[in-house]
């Protein structure tokens, strides 16, 4: 496949986040904080968010990796950065969305540069950064 | 209510500092979880899912979220803000794979927002490699914590 600067990456949809899921990701995380699993404890907060927990920002990023594994295939990922200007919050339903940036080579790797994306249809950009990929084909093989 | 913070030469301090290092090694039972939190179908050949780049290094390093928390000396769990987290794969994560891990704290600086407020801006360092010593992946976590905003 032929691959342009400007070209979108097909989208990756989390139609529900969801609370439940954030426990486990708590418990796996050894995470301590109550915004993950506490809905009173965010309803006290002076945000406004409501009864509603926060996602993790390791779920959030991770709903861009399926993307872009979606797209690249599982091990294309060489880098990516993640800023959090929103947070995700259970319930909601958040589209991942990138865009190729920039296509270089290095040695016998294609990577593509690409500006990366969480999205909510009514607030917007919740978080976003930037990732490289390889476009050449994906690890499947464990290293041992 | 008075609430006192960390002085600034405390927070500084804490710049180079290092955890004790160690090791980690993602159960299948852990990736299958993880990877289902995300929504995706676990991914070929035990690959790990990227995403356990966030817990896998602060556990290897032997630290845990609560004692990064009390480093900076967080106002309480609620008070820590996330400005980025950088991840760089030199090669993918896998399971049932034994990792080293270090890790410290690369800066650490009194910042305020942009309506005057103080806030501590604290970043780490976690290098994960095969026991051989081939580098694996790198993480660096940058967290603000708020002062007196809660």
């Amino acid at each position: 496949m032929k691959h342009r600067v400007g070209d979108p990456i097909p989208e990756w949809v989390m139609e529900h986040v969801s609370s439940e899921r954030m426990r486990t990701m708590a418990a796996i995380l050894r995470d301590p904080n109550p915004l993950h699993w506490d809905r009173q404890a965010v309803a006290a907060l002076k945000l406004g968010l409501g009864e509603r927990t926060i996602n993790q920002g390791p779920l959030g990023l991770g709903y861009m990796i399926n993307m872009l594994h979606a797209w690249a295939g599982p091990g294309c990922i060489r880098s990516m950065v993640t800023r959090f200007p929103q947070v995700v919050l259970d319930g909601e339903r958040v589209i991942a969305r990138g865009t190729i940036t920039a296509l270089r080579e290095t040695g016998s790797e294609l990577l593509a540069d690409c500006d990366i994306s969480l999205e909510h249809a009514q607030r917007g950009v919740l978080l976003e950064g930037e990732a490289t990929v390889s476009l050449t084909a994906p690890a499947t093989g464990s290293p041992v | 209510m008075e609430t006192t913070f960390p002085s600034q030469e405390d927070i500084e301090s804490l710049a180079g500092y290092q955890f004790p290092g160690g090791a980690y090694r993602i159960a299948h039972w852990e990736n299958f979880l993880l990877t289902g939190c995300t929504g995706a179908d676990l991914l070929p050949g035990g690959m790990a899912h990227p995403s356990a780049l966030f817990h896998l290094p602060i556990a290897g390093a032997g630290t845990s979220i609560a004692e990064m928390f009390a480093l900076g000396q967080a106002e309480s769990d609620l008070s820590i803000m996330i400005e980025s987290y950088d991840w760089t794969f030199f090669q993918p994560l896998w399971e049932e794979t034994d990792y080293q891990v270090a890790g410290r704290i690369t800066s650490a600086e009194r910042c305020s927002n942009a309506e005057g407020k103080l806030y501590d801006r604290i970043q780490f360092q976690f290098d994960v490699s095969l026991p051989a010593g081939e580098p694996v992946a790198r993480s660096v976590i940058t967290w603000h914590y708020t002062r007196d905003t809660l």
